[in-house]
Formats: structure tokens, sequence, C-alpha cells
């Protein structure tokens, strides 16, 4: 049974590479896939990167303290640390994870990105550096009208 | 898509948006009454002269018609040079388009 499984995950992978050839290194809904179905942060950070302990500094989240429409955020990550993935979360909708970013050379840690949540809460971006440290920034805010169910 | 980006000293700042529903699980269970209808971009990364320059994994939680801002190193890179974007979505759909650089 087991080598069956293994067998058709295999294949399906193989299959998934044939349709995206020239689209990146990591996929990391392929290669992390409990990443997006972890109900909170803790757990998809878990399932991203494992057990870790990030540092509180070094990364900065900018996003309205109130925003209108839950619809469209606008969020803005920036960071001077040399990093591998930044990976963005928040603890207001039904799975915690939003976007991962893999750099490249050349890469400048400034994006912005418009996402959803369906209520108040926190965004919460680690960014993992290049010296196998993990750096965490936090931004809390107010959502007056929820913009997941929509 | 729609792609603008700039070249200014020695940065491209580049600004995206993607026409996309990116419905979530939810939504779709209310409209449709199956949350596997659900379609969303799964992965977007752009490349100029055969490099990578970005690459994310995207989730259902982006907004509706997603806007991507993001900076890179020029290294090279001229103006009127192309810069190639491609998104590839939950159902396996597929859009690439260009733009250059000014």
């Amino acid at each position: 049974m087991l080598r069956r499984n293994f067998l058709k995950v295999g294949a399906l992978a193989a299959a998934s590479a044939v349709v995206v050839p020239q689209l990146s290194a990591t996929d990391f809904r392929a290669t992390k896939p409990d990443t997006w179905t972890a109900h909170t942060v803790d757990d998809a950070i878990k399932a991203l990167y494992g057990a870790i302990t990030p540092i509180e500094s070094g990364v900065t989240v900018g996003a309205p303290k109130v925003a209108s429409n839950g619809g469209a955020i606008p969020v803005n990550v920036t960071s001077d640390i040399d990093a591998k993935t930044v990976a963005v979360f928040q603890d207001a909708n039904p799975e915690a994870a939003v976007i991962v970013f893999e750099m490249n050379e050349g890469g400048i840690i400034n994006y912005d990105i418009k996402m959803k949540m369906g209520a108040s809460g926190t965004i919460t971006v680690i960014v993992e550096g290049k010296d196998g440290k993990f750096y965490v920034g936090k931004k809390t805010l107010e959502v007056a009208l929820g913009g997941c169910e929509g | 898509m729609k792609i603008k980006a700039k070249l200014k000293g020695d940065i491209v700042k580049v600004k995206a948006l993607a026409k996309h529903d990116m419905t979530t699980y939810n939504q779709a269970e209310k409209k449709t009454g199956d949350r596997n209808n659900a379609n969303f971009i799964t992965h977007i990364s752009a490349s100029i002269n055969g490099k990578v320059v970005f690459d994310a994994s995207t989730s259902q939680f982006l907004s509706k018609n997603p806007i991507f801002k993001f900076q890179f190193k020029a290294a090279g890179v001229k103006k009127g040079d192309k810069l190639e974007m491609t998104w590839v979505d939950k159902k396996g759909n597929t859009k690439t388009d260009a733009g250059k650089i000014k």
C-alpha cells in the first residue's frame, strides 16, 4: 500500500512539473502542502519552517490601523535582511497562510500586496535569513468590513 | 495582467495587477454550494532576460484582482528590456504577459 501511494505522489509531482516548466524554483504549495491548510499561524509556520523561535526584529509590516474594506487591505513588507524566503500569515481567516515569497539574486524585500481579512486580526511576517535565523514582524489592525465571505 | 516597470538608478520597481476573481473556499461554497469550486492564483513569478526576479506561492486570501509591487536590483537591466510575468491558478489556467522597462 505504502509503495503504491508513493508512486501515485511521484506521478502527480512529475505531472505538475510538466505543466509549469519555467515557473520557478520552489512551489511551496507543492513542497509544503500543510502550510496552506493550517488554521492557525503557529501551525502554518511549523508546517513551513519546522519548530522555530523567530527573533522579533528587522521586519517592518505596514498596514492601515483601521481597514475600511477587508476585501483589499494594502500591506507592505520591508526588511534589510539577506533572506531566503518571506512568508505572510494572518489570524482572521479560516486558514493562516497568505503568500510566500522566494528571494532571488538581487531581490529587495519591499513588497506591497493586497489581501483579504474576514475580521480584525494580526498579520505575521516571517523572514528566513540566509544566516539560518528567523525574524518576525507583526501588525495588528482592525477591519471594519470583513472581506472573506462576500 | 497590467505590468508597469520603472528603472530608477540601479533599482527596478514593478507594479503588476493580475485579473483574477480569487474565489475563496467560503465564497465558492456560498455561491455554488461546493467548496471545490474555489479558484485562485497559486503561484506568480516574474523574469527578465531569463533571470527570475520575483517568485511567490499564494493563497486565496489575496484580494480580487491582486496587486503585486516589488523591486529588484537592476544589475545590467536596461530600459526597453521585457519583464515577463506568469501566474498559475488552482484549476491549472496560466497567463503570461510582458511589460517593457521604462
